[in-house]
């Protein structure tokens, strides 16, 4: 078998987001089939410069592809089309510009994906929202498996979308909730679909008190693990805690893992102890009593999934849908909504050792049952098996086509923030009504 | 703060999370978010108003007045009177101009107006600001409505509370009693022997005759017996030990040892119950 995955940046050293997704993909894939990683010269997702060679590489093992970028993106024209499109009245034409300022813009990709395609059995495209999926999963469409890795953000209003999702062979979720959203949004009922999430490298051995001799850490202490920006819930955080720590002044710490991109207050209690190896970051996870996920919007926490991995209950924010789910679904952490929550749940997990022992051992079971290695590259297998006999049985969905010159510039789009408040947003629980996705999926 | 107790392996996360917005309904009374806060005062505002005093939609009333009736400024300086884009026009103007201030003095009026432009353009820039004052004034009376009820409730609370120790304090009063003979009072030292002797042999005495009331008892009448003297006090501040029950607790009103020594002795230096773990550092549930 031989695929294809296709993503917007990729490297050994991007340690997050759908790119770190998309190479454990590629590299746990590639046990089972011949892989290679079709992607753009960039590195940074902020400008989508071309900083690395363009042609062909090899990251651990894997065959990359890199095509170079037509053109950064400017800030304040992106700015000023994420605007048209979600706060206006728009025309589809509108929604391609936005997409075409987003970026990275990369035809040479997109014609090699389609060149190649007679070649390949199936295409990952990686995040629906970039130029690569959507215009791959126009060109390409009978190869084209989606990993949307969509978050509650406008993009998913817009109207581009709806028809990349209802023209792919299949699509592969992160997470029960953003299955609803999508389709919720999208009508993409009749596509194929499986929550597969992401597993995760976990060592088979961690030393919490290697990592508390290295850095120092004595007491006790809550952990957060990823970019520490406002946008992540980072700001909210921090007051919780500074509210919380003068309520407590025993308690626990909290210790900062990852880039400051805001300031941090300066308080005893809080150790801010920058970017670290994933081996100090396992350690630092197996030392810590809790890891606090304060984010709003997430697709799938490999964090939290690492937490539970080492048997570490999760706090979240119970605004993040996703999350909330995860946490409900797995019985292995906690959420709030505000501050009384917050500290209410923080004590919870604090106190009481027979709670905290029992969320952290469901959560090592919710990881092994779901999230281990295993398990993803079965689901994908299966998939690839499913589209496979549909192959066999000419069973064809046609791309639906965006209209002609006029109608592609007639203003009859809603503004995508508008369409977002319409889709409903909740967790996905045993017993709710949504359950009947959950059954499906399982 | 709450306390869970898990008793079986199924931990229902969303019956947690019940039970702490429960308990923080029940600390705070009524509970209300920003946004429900915010609701309240654009929709129900004499709810926690004084409705002869306030109107409930003022704020919508004040944001219609001000859309409605925001007429055109313009400046006005003393040319404005005269102006005009015609050059022929502007010269005639200019040219009758003292003949005009024959029949009037125009100079007055074009003061006027010239003040009262800038006072249109200050008031217009002022609106916004009242604007927010009273929304401002509004959101938070509303939020001070809120929190007097619940601090009325509070209060309500811990008053039935004061109310509810001071009689477990009675009661424990009314247990432990005072016997001015059961522990001889302090003395100072002083330097004669005699008073000392005839008291010892008198103690010694006491001593012999209950060490002798004692040999005669059976065994369960001896344990019987020590509980049943703390209780009644009988021994002055060991009496005060007894009333708290053998486990050292202090006994509720209906004479119930209530758990609180052994849940200060569970509780860590953090002043928190500890979270028990195994050897190789995982909580676990002892």
């Amino acid at each position: 078998m031989k695929l294809a995955v296709a993503v917007q940046r990729y490297g050994a050293d991007i340690n997050g987001g759908a790119e770190l997704h998309a190479r454990y993909i590629a590299e746990r894939l590639a046990r089972h089939a011949e892989v290679e990683v079709v992607t753009t010269c960039a590195r940074d997702y902020v400008t989508w410069r071309n900083e690395r060679p363009e042609g062909v590489d090899q990251v651990n093992g894997i065959p990359v592809r890199r095509f170079p970028v037509t053109h950064e993106r400017d800030p304040n024209h992106f700015g000023r089309q994420s605007r048209r499109v979600f706060d206006q009245p728009h025309s589809i034409a509108d929604e391609i510009a936005w997409l075409e300022s987003e970026g990275p813009a990369s035809p040479a990709m997109i014609d090699y994906l389609e060149r190649s395609a007679s070649k390949l059995d199936f295409i990952l495209l990686f995040s629906y929202r970039y130029y690569h999926a959507w215009h791959g999963a126009r060109r390409v469409p009978a190869k084209a498996l989606l990993v949307p890795t969509a978050e509650r953000d406008p993009a998913i209003g817009l109207g581009i979308f709806g028809a990349t999702f209802r023209s792919v062979r299949a699509v592969m979720y992160n997470s029960h909730e953003e299955r609803a959203m999508i389709q919720a949004a999208t009508r993409n009922e009749e596509v194929p679909g499986v929550v597969v999430g992401i597993g995760s490298e976990i060592p088979a051995r961690t030393d919490g008190e290697r990592f508390r001799r290295k850095h120092n850490v004595r007491k006790p202490f809550a952990i957060y693990v990823g970019r520490i920006d406002e946008n992540k819930g980072c700001k909210e955080l921090f007051d919780f805690f500074l509210r919380y720590a003068n309520t407590f002044p025993r308690g626990l710490d909290l210790v900062l893992i990852g880039s400051a991109i805001m300031p941090i207050p300066q308080h005893p209690r809080i150790h801010h102890l920058g970017f670290l190896p994933d081996e100090d970051k396992f350690d630092a996870i197996a030392a810590s009593d809790l890891l606090i996920m304060p984010s709003y919007f997430e697709s799938l926490s490999m964090v939290a999934l690492e937490a539970w991995a080492l048997g570490r209950p999760v706090l979240a924010n119970g605004r993040c849908d996703v999350l909330k789910g995860q946490c409900i679904r797995s019985a292995a952490g906690l959420y709030y909504e505000r501050y009384e929550e917050f500290a209410e749940t923080l004590y919870a997990l604090e106190s009481n050792g027979p709670l905290h022992a029992r969320l952290g051992r469901n959560g090592r079971d919710y990881f092994t049952q779901h999230y281990t290695w295993p398990v993803i590259e079965r689901k994908y297998l299966d998939m690839f098996d499913q589209l496979k006999r549909e192959d066999a049985s000419g069973a064809r969905r046609p791309v639906e086509s965006l209209g002609g010159w006029l109608a592609r510039r007639q203003r009859h789009q809603r503004p995508a923030a508008e369409v977002l408040t319409k889709i409903p947003s909740n967790a996905v629980v045993p017993g709710s009504g949504a359950a009947e996705n959950l059954s499906r999926s399982a | 703060m709450t306390d869970f107790s898990i008793r079986s392996d199924n931990v229902d996360v969303e019956q947690i999370m019940r039970q702490i917005r429960a308990r923080i309904r029940e600390k705070r009374g009524v509970d209300y978010t920003e946004e429900e806060i915010r609701e309240l005062a654009n929709v129900k505002l004499e709810k926690f108003l004084d409705p002869r005093g306030v109107r409930s939609d003022l704020l919508e009333q004040f944001r219609r007045k001000r859309e409605a009736s925001l007429p055109p400024n313009f400046k006005f300086e003393d040319t404005t009177l005269f102006e005009t884009h015609r050059g022929l026009l502007a010269f005639i103007r200019r040219l009758l101009r003292p003949v005009l201030k024959l029949f009037f003095n125009p100079n007055p009026l074009i003061d006027a107006l010239h003040i009262q432009s800038k006072l249109n353009a200050q008031q217009a820039a002022l609106e916004p600001l009242y604007y927010e004052v009273i929304h401002n004034l509004v959101l938070e009376t509303t939020r001070l409505g809120i929190d007097v009820k619940n601090l009325k409730m509070r209060v309500e609370s811990m008053s039935s509370r004061l109310d509810f120790d001071e009689r477990r304090a009675r009661a424990l009063e009314g247990v432990v009693q005072y016997r001015p003979g059961a522990v001889p009072p302090l003395q100072p030292p002083s330097g004669g022997g005699d008073s000392r002797a005839p008291e010892s042999a008198e103690q010694s005495e006491r001593r012999n005759r209950r060490r002798r009331r004692r040999g005669r008892r059976r065994p369960e009448e001896r344990t019987g017996g020590r509980s049943g003297q703390g209780a009644q006090g009988a021994q002055g501040a060991q009496g005060a030990q007894g009333a708290l029950g053998a486990g050292g607790t202090p006994m509720s009103e209906g004479g119930e040892a209530e758990p609180i020594g052994e849940q200060s002795d569970d509780r860590d230096d953090r002043g928190l119950p500890p979270v028990h773990r195994d050897t190789d550092g995982e909580p676990s549930e002892s």
